[in-house]
């Protein structure tokens, strides 16, 4: 790689960075559904496989930054690098896991049930106004960051207040205490019923599927590290004022003590948005949903039934109900306001990260593919999961076709064991040994690798069964 | 005329506590109680997040605290947010307080962190906007805008060596 000049790294006290994209991303069913339905059947010692998952994908995200930093390229070209079939792997996991509509269909139900507008008219309105919006923005980066900032300001205030009012200092201690019982699994746990349930839950603690790859691209794109030397991806409408993409990334100086000084300070900068933006956030949301579910069952046992059920919506309701008996009708109303809010965000960090990611790979690595430039290759990504959002919504079943949505679960946490392994090739063969990964960092990375594939492939022998 | 100068960087933080307080305290409590008890609930929550809220952004004009640095703004809120939420279970009670007011305290305190990160998540959004629209004429808020400008300076770098940088 061509050397360039590091930029200097922002001061560790700047707040916003591209860890908002994986926040919007990774707080989801996992944080507000998932998680406490596990506390209401097993307890809260359960959570202690939360804190494990959250904890990983905090590591993950700044082994990520690590190569993303310090090249200005996404860990995908990394991946090629390496070997590249590894990459079209993913390419080829990204379109059969992230087409389906499933998550702005379950922020859609849970709007209707506070409007009573049909979840299908929100949700294909919903995709056209996504598609507009990111077709007519200048840069996307900068859009994205700044609404998906105040929809994540306004579900944490939101969710921090409502937990204040609904919860009790008996809740949020057992819900802390219960993540650090280390081992606990009730004998109902190791069932075919319920195993794959908390493998699934595992997997969704935090980031889940590719997003952490994705985040690789927001980075660039926010300008961090060497990704200053590389173009932002503009909307289709100004596509035309892109400027010249490089053909590589690039790398600094490491042997130069000034070069590598300001690589500590984007080092700082990056692990500040890991612990307290991404580690304290969802955190904070599941530690709230998880108060306000077991208020919820205190005040009305019936609860616990409903949720022991597969159906979402029917539990999601439950929950609502328990709620507003705890409060008041309206704060049943507020619960499924958060839950349409979570799935928007998740909505426009997916459709976002999938194009991102697509186009990216195309660029770089499909013969012919760099004529058209990046931006339009992010539009055709774009309005191509849109279309086929809106026809799957009006014609067929918004998760998917019931036959693969097994084989969609397993790609998915697949994907995740295999972004810990890819990661530990790419930033141990392909870095300058200076900026190389300290060996107990390359555990926990390895851990994490072990730590995905053995319970998924655990639960497929043990159980015959994927992922809850 | 300090005095209006520092009540003017007041609004952000103001705004953001007020809104916190009125939309998600008000709603909470709103329906079967009577309009004016609903009322009286969200007041006596907004109007305590939005004084402090306020204080907040004054004391930042004033170089109490540095913008976007979490520590600080997380003690801060650890005192003021069970302090608005006595204050909003003393002046419409919803039964919070049966546990102890040292357990109620304790609790709000431990909530009062995830409020701070969402608080000045949003805060450090509003401010600057707020900033660029009042330096004109307000030389504390000119004084504060020049504080997050170096940071924005730092941040689009992309030659320039900070002078002392390292």
């Amino acid at each position: 790689m061509p050397f360039r000049k590091l930029p200097d790294a922002p001061p560790s006290v700047h707040l916003i960075g591209p860890t908002v994209f994986l926040v919007a991303l990774g707080v989801g069913m996992g944080e507000s559904y998932m998680w406490p339905r596990l506390v209401l059947l097993f307890g809260p010692e359960i959570r202690w496989l939360f804190l494990i998952g959250v904890t990983l994908q905090a590591f993950v995200m700044l082994e990520m930054a690590r190569y993303a930093m310090a090249t200005g390229e996404s860990i995908f070209s990394g991946a090629a690098r390496v070997f590249k079939p590894l990459m079209w792997f993913f390419f080829v996991v990204a379109i059969a896991v992230y087409i389906w509509p499933g998550h702005l269909s379950a922020g859609a139900a849970a709007f209707e049930e506070i409007t009573g507008i049909p979840w299908m008219v929100t949700a294909i309105a919903g995709l056209i106004l996504v598609g507009v919006v990111f077709t007519l923005a200048k840069v996307i980066y900068n859009l994205l960051e700044n609404v998906l900032s105040l929809l994540i300001g306004a579900l944490v205030l939101g969710t921090a207040v409502v937990a204040a009012m609904v919860g009790s200092w008996s809740d949020v201690v057992t819900t802390i205490t219960g993540m650090f019982s280390f081992g606990y699994l009730p004998p109902e746990a190791m069932t075919a019923t319920w195993f794959p349930v908390i493998v699934g839950a595992c997997a969704f603690a935090g980031p889940s599927g590719m997003q952490q790859m994705w985040y690789t691209l927001h980075l660039r794109d926010s300008g961090a590290g060497m990704g200053a030397h590389q173009p932002k991806v503009r909307g289709l409408a100004h596509a035309g004022e892109e400027e010249e993409r490089p053909n590589r990334g690039f790398m600094f100086d490491t042997e130069n003590a000034d070069e590598m000084a300001k690589w500590k300070g984007w080092r700082r900068w990056v692990t500040f948005d890991a612990i307290l933006l991404f580690w304290g956030v969802t955190m904070l949301v599941t530690v709230s949903f998880t108060v306000i579910a077991q208020s919820a069952v205190r005040l009305d046992p019936g609860v616990r039934t409903a949720i022991q059920g597969d159906d979402r919506e029917v539990a999601l309701s439950a929950m609502s109900n328990a709620v507003s008996s705890a409060g008041s009708t309206v704060l049943g109303t507020v619960f499924l306001g958060f839950i349409a809010l979570i799935g928007l965000n998740a909505t426009l960090g997916l459709f976002d990260s999938f194009s991102r990611g697509q186009a990216d790979m195309t660029y770089n690595f499909v013969p012919g593919a760099k004529k058209f430039g990046m931006s339009r290759l992010y539009g055709i990504f774009l309005w191509g999961v849109i279309l086929f959002g809106i026809l799957i919504l009006l014609f067929g079943p918004a998760d998917g076709p019931s036959g693969i949505l097994d084989t969609l679960a397993f790609l998915s946490t697949f994907a995740m064991g295999a972004y810990c392994v890819t990661l530990l090739l790419v930033n141990n063969r392909m870095l300058p040994k200076p900026i190389r990964p300290k060996w107990w960092t390359n555990i926990i990375i390895g851990f994490g690798a072990v730590f995905y594939l053995g319970m998924l492939f655990y639960s497929l022998f043990a159980y015959g069964v994927v992922v809850g | 005329m300090v005095g209006r100068h520092s009540l003017e960087l007041a609004l952000p933080g103001a705004s953001i506590g007020a809104a916190a307080g009125a939309i998600a305290g008000g709603l909470t409590l709103l329906a079967g109680q009577s309009t004016g008890m609903a009322g009286l609930a969200a007041l006596a929550l907004a109007m305590p997040l939005a004084l402090f809220g306020g204080l907040y952004s004054m004391l930042l004009g004033h170089g109490v605290f540095r913008p976007g640095t979490f520590g600080p703004v997380g003690l801060y809120w650890m005192a003021a947010f069970p302090v608005s939420r006595l204050t909003q279970e003393i002046l419409s009670p919803t039964g919070a307080l049966l546990e102890g007011v040292g357990p109620f305290l304790a609790y709000q305190a431990m909530i009062a962190l995830g409020f701070a990160i969402g608080f000045l998540w949003v805060h450090e959004r509003f401010m600057p906007h707020w900033l660029m629209r009042r330096a004109g004429d307000n030389p504390l808020a000119q004084e504060l805008l020049d504080k997050y400008l170096r940071f924005a300076r730092i941040v689009r770098s992309r030659r320039s060596s900070r002078k002392g940088g390292r």
